[in-house]
């Protein structure tokens, strides 16, 4: 059983790696398209669109990742001078209760939503906008941001269950 | 079934109390009780299909694209250490005078604006980097505590912050819902800039008054901010590298937005590639480094936008149970009209300020009262000043504020919480002053929005 956690992990990583180079392409993009429009008084409406999704693409797909370094605000004022049993405790009934279902639930609404983007073949709605595959394609994080963190979370219930049973 | 809105309420505050991440908590706790009301033939269930289309909604949302660029921005600074240089050098700059050392801590708080916004994290590094110097120059251990957790929660207030550019997007929408109710079909906008705009004139008053209070002190109480004895002189070429390029680069953005030259997420795009620029001509950046920056860039924006995700689903549920008309209600029910409704928020918000960070306040509290309370013909820009001013003296109130939990966790055992406590007293005057000031001259937070902006 120790090889699971580890192994749902590395997902959670590795998505947490491409979502945080795209920080910095946000970035970058955000001062590229600034200097056309100012100094070279031109606009690409794709570029200008692609930071947008960046930016959705970032903290989606960064869920995950930031759930495993345990970086998503808790309020711990009663946590925080109890030891790591009540932790494990509260990570796991926080998981089954709270986590699993609003994630299920999120995945399960915008399946429909994303696939009728699919079958629409959707693009961008202003001329020169991004093409098609694209914009079905940056909804997809609809569905994928709920199921890679419902993976990180049974990562989090297994090693929270293990500290719960070691004596 | 109104009540069972109020039950939703009260219950993810007792939820969140567990301490399981906020996000899901909020979320979660909501959809318990939808599908508890879906099985009592008590919840339209259809009301839940429109959650993807809000997500997205989000994920679309122009202005917020600005707050991972700022997040950007503040944590490079963070990271090159421009902070401590700042402090170093105003430091030396005010150090031979009594309180001179106060004083550079609360002008680096007030710089350090642009950081990430989150009060731990400010409050965590002030204490780090000024707490040491000031014990050792023999600084009273309270005072020195209640000056780094006020200038460390400053930051929350003073533009370019990422709370402000939050509460303004969710104040626009609730100022729309309320002119819709009162009839206004061409409702007037509140932008980004209009808050930038209005923390500006409250947010130097506070750092005044902050100062005031340090210099009235050293002259009180000489032994309790003592001078530095060695009079090494900083030279002037020294200031200007340290001071110069930092309030340029803050300058710039902050300008450019106020003028009306660019958006706020081409500001804070181009302030976080300047930002990068700055730390490698400090040579302060490295692939190691970078990585640092894109890693807290990538996690506080996920934390942030996952909570106003989870917000969005209980603003969901709780207005299927009809909870807008509870508040509406409530509200209106309060003896004292306006005054009376904006005292009751007031003091609701301060207490929940004692378990919920800003954020969580901006996005699940803001979005239930503001409308009600715009519509009862409140400034938009006054209301959102009022409330973060409101929070920030809430996170400084002994026992609960969060500013003094963090402070603790970084102090020594040698300083006394009831030092700490002891210490912040004077500054939550303050804030009281201040809010009463702006109660009762609004026109400090709304003259340099309308001259800017006209009205």
């Amino acid at each position: 059983m120790q090889g699971l956690p580890d192994r749902l992990e590395a997902i959670s990583e590795w998505t947490g790696r491409v979502a945080s180079w795209a920080t910095l392409f946000m970035v970058l993009v955000t001062v590229v398209v600034v200097l056309m429009r100012y100094v070279f008084d031109t606009g690409l409406i794709w570029l200008q669109e692609s930071v947008i999704w960046m930016h959705a693409f970032v903290f989606m797909m960064g869920s995950a990742w930031t759930l495993q370094r345990d970086e998503h605000v808790r309020v711990d004022i009663f946590l925080r001078d109890r030891g790591p049993r009540r932790r494990a405790l509260v990570d796991a009934l926080g998981v089954i209760l709270l986590l699993w279902p609003m994630c299920g639930f999120l995945a399960f609404v915008s399946w429909d939503f994303v696939s009728a983007s699919w079958a629409l073949r959707e693009a961008s709605r202003e001329s020169g906008g991004l093409p098609f595959p694209l914009i079905p394609l940056i909804k997809c994080v609809l569905v994928a941001m709920p199921l890679t963190v419902s993976l990180q979370g049974l990562a989090m219930l297994l090693r929270s269950v293990a500290i719960l049973r070691s004596r | 079934m109104e009540w069972v809105a109020g039950l939703l309420f009260l219950s993810v505050i007792l939820v969140l109390l567990a301490g399981f991440p906020v996000a899901f908590t909020l979320g979660g706790t909501a959809l318990i009780f939808a599908a508890v009301g879906i099985a009592g033939g008590v919840f339209n269930e259809a009301l839940l299909s429109g959650l993807p289309n809000r997500i997205f909604g989000i994920m679309f949302n122009e202005t917020l694209v600005a707050v991972p660029l700022f997040v950007f921005m503040g944590v490079t600074l963070e990271r090159a250490r421009i902070a401590e240089e700042l402090l170093d050098t105003l430091s030396s700059l005010f150090g031979s005078l009594r309180g001179g050392l106060g004083i550079s801590v609360t002008l680096v708080g007030m710089l350090l604006a642009a950081s990430t916004g989150i009060v731990g994290a400010t409050v965590v590094t002030m204490g780090l980097l000024s707490l040491p110097t000031m014990m050792r120059r023999g600084y009273d251990p309270g005072l020195s505590a209640g000056t780094i957790c006020a200038s460390g929660t400053l930051g929350q207030i003073i533009p370019p912050s990422i709370i402000l550019v939050m509460l303004g997007d969710v104040l626009t929408s609730a100022y729309q819902q309320a002119q819709l109710k009162m009839g206004v079909f061409s409702p007037k906008t509140v932008s980004v800039g209009d808050l930038f705009a209005g923390a500006l004139i409250p947010g130097l008053l506070l750092v005044f008054l902050y100062i005031a209070y340090l210099v009235v002190t050293a002259w009180l109480k000489p032994a309790a901010m003592p001078a530095r004895d060695s009079t090494d002189r900083v030279g002037f070429f020294k200031v200007l590298h340290a001071l110069l390029p930092p309030l340029l680069l803050i300058f710039a953005v902050l300008g450019s937005i106020l003028m009306g030259v660019a958006t706020p997420t081409e500001a804070a795009g181009v302030g976080a590639v300047g930002a990068l620029l700055l730390a490698i001509t400090r040579r302060q950046l490295d692939l190691v480094r970078l990585r640092e920056i894109m890693h807290s860039t990538l996690s506080i924006s996920s934390m942030v936008f996952m909570i106003l995700i989870g917000a969005s689903l209980f603003s969901l549920v709780f207005r299927g149970f009809g909870g807008d008309d509870l508040v509406h209600d409530l509200l209106s029910s309060i003896p004292g009209g306006v005054v009376g409704a904006v005292i009751v928020v007031m003091l609701v918000m301060f207490l929940l300020g004692f378990v919920l960070d800003f954020i969580e306040i901006t996005f699940v509290v803001v979005p239930i009262v503001g409308p009600v309370l715009l519509a009862m013909g409140l400034d938009p820009v006054w209301l959102g000043i009022m409330i973060a001013v409101n929070l920030q003296t809430s996170f400084l109130t002994p026992p609960f504020g969060f500013a003094l939990f963090y402070l603790r966790g970084v102090a020594p055992d040698s300083l006394p919480t009831s030092a700490i406590y002891r210490g912040v007293m004077p500054f939550v005057a303050i804030q009281l002053i201040a809010l009463l000031l702006l109660a009762a001259f609004p026109a400090l937070v709304t003259w340099l929005p309308s001259l800017i902006y006209g009205n």
